[in-house]
């Protein structure tokens, strides 16, 4: 589904990424940790496609298509979809008409029937309750006045109303307690399927209690150092990241 | 100022006319109507060269052609959806029914029924003896909408006035009277066709802990100067809003201010422009802050595309005896393109010590970031922009209480910015 080579990126002439390679196949939760400033918002923002990246080498393969040549809109309607890391406020537009307009942007892309008010609302209704928000929340203007948590929920929300096939998660993790952590790892099981793959991106190790990935990989000044099964991510816990760079050999192409 | 003089030719024959029509009116008034004549013929159609007016070029209603050659053509087409088949040509253009508990009256039924009220109160609120424009409506003006809101009456719904093609043609006078403990709102509406120059005046008066809600929609032609002015006198504990809305006209200059006489009081000036193509919008906003513990907001938000200018100046005066004064102002601007202008100045003269005053002007463009989020979720990259233009204007479009006003406007903005695919 998504074939990352030799990928090196540079925000104003500073290099961040140095060689990313990374397989993502359908149906797979791969988490990619590392300390802070190791370039994991990065390697999200890149694949959603934000300004202000420079690309100085490699490729990334999704479905077979050039990926970095496609706009960003054009990404989220193929099926690529990324949670912030911090979700923009936009006052004045409201959830719903946001969302509304998105999932017909998306299913009119798919050569689907656009959805009426009528039926976005029903669905919108169905995705929403689950994530423990009131369906009120659609007439907000998008993330206005939300908490940190509500935020984090919406995004949830909004990935589960676009249905994607590559869902890349920006430590949506950060700052949630308990609680709400434990409604968006929820969110994101109920979607995990056969066809759908997420990139979790995250700091710490407790989000993948309850997110299990396939694969965990570790990413250390703009390389993948390490990648393994879930079980590295219970070492990283216990060892933090500081004898990554130091102690072990790195590992070829991760994932797979 | 010979040159004002020679120009001034026509509307001193003017004069002469409006006051043999007049010649019904009680003394006091015809004395202010000649007072104001004497004073437009001293100042005249201000010029570049006036500092209040220096981003805004009215030479071409110097000669008093466009005001009184022409008239606003019938705006029938361009009436906004809220008032559309309801303009009458009879009379004040009230729509809908007058709620209870409240008076609509033209000039001479108010002067019959009222005249002590009428005399108190018009033209004493808006100044014409340093203000031209004010001066010209205060000489020429054939009749006169006079709102009364009784003591006590709390009024459920708005009074209409649409100053189309109407009898006040164009030069439109409002008189708002707001009794003590009442509350009204107040919605005026400019739309015409044509090439005309429509010179407007709005006086309110609130009672104590009287409120009034005043909206003015200028949609008028393309082709049209509009000048206006809308000033407000509050006695204590009262509250006054204002919104003004600004689409129309070539030339638009609004003056809208009010004086807090009372402690207590409150008042909010909002505003919405939005132009393009040549538009030139100005809005002039003075509040005059006279005694303590009062409170006066702003917000004015503009949009301009094209080569579209937008000035605004915000006067807020804090005398002396006004300590306790809490007092915001801002003025937020998108500019579409590059040719696009605004030129705003906060001006505040604050004599009083223990008082809270803030303003903040902000000139720039979308938030590529919230850009970026809206495309991330499948919206393409114009229609996000148009959104997001949309948002920013019709944010300042909240603070209209009046719902089918609110809508029409909301619904001209996406119409607009947001109805083109992409």
């Amino acid at each position: 589904m998504l074939q990352i080579r030799n990928l090196h990126v540079s925000i104003d002439g500073q290099k961040i990424l140095r060689g990313i390679d990374l397989d993502v196949q359908p149906g797979t939760v791969h988490a990619v940790m590392g300390p802070n400033g190791s370039g994991k918002s990065t390697l999200a923002s890149v694949l959603a496609g934000r300004d202000g990246y420079e690309i100085e080498q490699g490729s990334v393969t999704y479905n077979g298509q050039d990926l970095l040549d496609m706009d960003p809109e054009i990404r989220a309607r193929e099926g690529v979809f990324l949670a912030f890391q911090y979700p923009v406020e936009v006052p004045g537009v409201t959830t719903m008409y946001f969302m509304r307009e998105a999932v017909n942007a998306v299913r009119k892309h798919r050569g689907e029937e656009e959805l009426s008010a009528g039926e976005f609302l029903k669905l919108a209704r169905e995705k929403i309750g689950p994530l423990g928000m009131e369906a009120d929340m659609l007439k907000r203007a998008i993330n206005e006045g939300f908490s940190g948590g509500e935020k984090k929920r919406s995004e949830i929300f909004q990935m589960a109303m676009l249905e994607p096939r590559l869902a890349v998660l920006d430590e949506t993790d950060s700052g949630l307690d308990i609680d709400a952590l434990k409604i968006v790892a929820d969110g994101v099981n109920s979607l995990r399927s056969a066809e759908r793959s997420f990139v979790v991106i995250t700091h710490y190790q407790r989000l993948l209690n309850y997110i299990v990935p396939d694969y965990v990989h570790v990413l250390s000044e703009g390389r993948i150092e390490l990648s393994g099964d879930k079980d590295l991510a219970l070492e990283l816990e216990s060892r933090g990241y500081g004898w990554i760079n130091d102690d072990v050999v790195p590992q070829a192409v991760a994932g797979v | 100022m010979p040159a004002i003089a020679d120009r001034a030719d026509v509307y001193l024959e003017r004069f002469n006319d409006a006051l043999a029509r007049a010649a019904a009116e009680p003394t006091w008034l015809l004395e202010r109507r000649k007072r104001a004549m004497e004073r437009f013929l001293q100042l005249g159609v201000p010029s570049l060269k006036h500092e209040e007016y220096k981003y805004t070029d009215l030479s071409a209603l110097a000669d008093g052609q466009l005001l009184f050659a022409t008239r606003p053509g019938s705006a029938e087409a361009a009436l906004p959806s809220y008032v559309a088949g309801g303009a009458s040509d009879a009379g004040p253009q009230v729509l809908g029914r007058v709620p209870q508990g409240a008076r609509v009256q033209s000039l001479a039924e108010a002067l019959r029924a009222e005249p002590d009220l009428v005399q108190r109160h018009l033209a004493t609120i808006a100044d014409y003896e340093d203000h031209a424009l004010c001066a010209v409506n205060t000489a020429f003006f054939s009749d006169a909408v006079v709102i009364q809101a009784e003591r006590g009456a709390v009024l459920d719904e708005p009074i209409q006035l649409v100053f189309g093609d109407g009898p006040q043609g164009s030069l439109p006078r409002v008189l708002i009277v707001a009794g003590r403990n009442s509350s009204v709102q107040v919605v005026e509406t400019y739309a015409g066709s044509g090439a005309y120059w429509r010179n407007a005046v709005t006086e309110i008066h609130a009672e104590e802990n009287a409120r009034v809600d005043h909206y003015r929609a200028q949609v008028e032609s393309l082709d049209a100067y509009h000048t206006g002015r809308l000033q407000a006198s509050q006695q204590r504990d009262s509250y006054v809003s204002s919104f003004s809305i600004s689409f129309g006209a070539a030339v638009a200059r609004n003056d809208i201010g009010t004086r807090l006489n009372g402690s207590g009081c409150e008042c909010s000036l909002d505003g919405l422009y939005a132009v393009r193509g040549d538009q030139l919008v100005d809005h002039h906003t003075s509040i005059d802050h006279a005694m303590p513990h009062c409170n006066s907001h702003q917000l004015y938000k503009g949009v301009l595309d094209d080569r579209a200018r937008g000035v605004f100046n915000g006067k807020i005066f804090v005398r002396p005896d006004a300590q306790k004064t809490d007092a915001v102002q801002s003025n937020k601007n998108l500019l579409l393109s590059d040719q696009s202008e605004v030129n705003t100045k906060p001006q505040l003269e604050i004599d009083a010590n223990d008082v809270r005053c803030t303003h903040g002007a902000t000139i720039g463009q979308l938030d590529s970031e919230a850009a970026f989020y809206l495309q991330s979720r499948g919206i393409g990259a114009n229609r996000a922009r148009n959104l997001l233009t949309y948002a920013f204007a019709a944010d300042a479009l909240e603070r209209i209480k009046v719902a089918q006003l609110k809508e029409h406007f909301e619904s001209l903005l996406l119409n607009r910015f947001a109805s083109q695919e992409s």
